[in-house]
């Protein structure tokens, strides 16, 4: 005859319903007071963590130098650093802007020489060709040879 | 992170019952956690970081070679308020209520009631406050819980029942409403 005991419980949903609520109340009592730490806990707690940040920083820098900011990301952002990894990745890529002007700029500048090279030789070769061939040049042997060697 | 820090520290505090050992603890998981977890995406670290806290307090037992009061603390302790003849409902005022009865005296007591609070959640037996705090403070549910604490999903719920039942009771004792 325990039914009038069961039939007093709460059903468990219930009872764990109950349960949570109780638990929340008193989590939110220790929120405020975890609020109220003392000054020199939170400042000490805060050194903590940008210790850990800075270290974070120098354990990305000896394990993964070429992968950059991504790896590390949700890890400083989580720990609330605020530092914009991507701000870092743009710098390193404008390092590389005067370098890469630098090249473009030399290979213009032998293509424009090399086209002036090429543009005169045929000047010359344009005006030799046009010019008429004076009759004692047959009689050189140098040309005659010129003559017999194969054309590139 | 500033609150996730506080409640590490309280709830590392609670364990070590050591100020600057709590704070060494936290600044050591968050700096495991940085170095040795930087691929995980952002939404397992939480889970990771309780997890490296409570390894990083067991570490710190052992360095202290306090193995009795590791054994005495992590052994199933039946609480003596447990099983009490009380109802949770009579400790359950509704906030309505309470808010209504706050007076400017009743700030004063309110602190007491704070540091009352935090003092009986700091003598409950380590699992039974460990289950309690990821739980409803850290609000981790019962799987990551007992992820965390290394145990069935079971024991995290017989652990949060006994808490609560034994918080319940003593402040029924003391006459706390919350």
């Amino acid at each position: 005859m325990n039914r009038t005991g069961l039939s007093s419980s709460p059903p468990v949903a219930e009872a764990e319903a109950l349960q949570a609520r109780f638990a929340y109340r008193v989590t939110s009592h220790l929120t405020h007071q975890a609020a109220a730490l003392p000054q020199d806990i939170t400042e000490r707690l805060r050194i903590a963590r940008e210790q850990a940040l800075q270290k974070a920083h120098a354990a990305r820098t000896v394990r993964a130098p070429a992968r950059g900011a991504v790896g590390l990301g949700p890890v400083l952002a989580w720990l609330g650093s605020g530092r914009s990894e991507e701000s870092s990745l743009w710098l390193k890529l404008a390092s590389f802007l005067p370098l890469i002007v630098l090249v473009s700029g030399l290979i213009a500048i032998q293509d424009w020489h090399g086209n002036n090279e090429i543009s005169a030789a045929a000047e010359v070769d344009a005006s030799l060709l046009a010019d008429d061939l004076p009759p004692s040049a047959y009689s050189d042997a140098g040309f005659v040879e010129f003559l017999k060697s194969p054309r590139e | 992170m500033k609150s996730v820090e506080r409640r590490a520290f309280k709830r590392v505090t609670y364990a070590v019952r050591d100020e600057d050992a709590a704070l060494d603890i936290v600044q050591d998981s968050m700096i495991r956690l940085a170095d040795k977890y930087i691929d995980r995406p952002a939404a397992e670290l939480p889970l990771l970081f309780q997890r490296i806290l409570s390894n990083a307090t067991m570490d710190w037992f052992r360095r202290q070679k306090v193995r009795k009061a590791i054994v005495r603390n992590f052994s199933e302790f039946e609480s003596s308020h447990e099983d009490g003849d009380f109802d949770l409902l009579e400790t359950l005022a509704t906030q309505d209520e309470t808010s209504a009865r706050e007076s400017a005296a009743d700030s004063v007591s309110r602190a007491q009631i704070l540091l009352l609070i935090d003092s009986e959640v700091s003598k409950l037996p380590t699992r039974q406050r460990e289950a309690f705090l990821l739980r409803y403070w850290e609000e981790l549910d019962v799987a990551e819980t007992a992820s965390v604490m290394g145990c069935s999903e079971g024991s995290v719920k017989t652990h949060c029942s006994r808490a609560v039942h034994s918080l319940a009771a003593i402040l029924k004792i003391k006459g706390i409403t919350l």
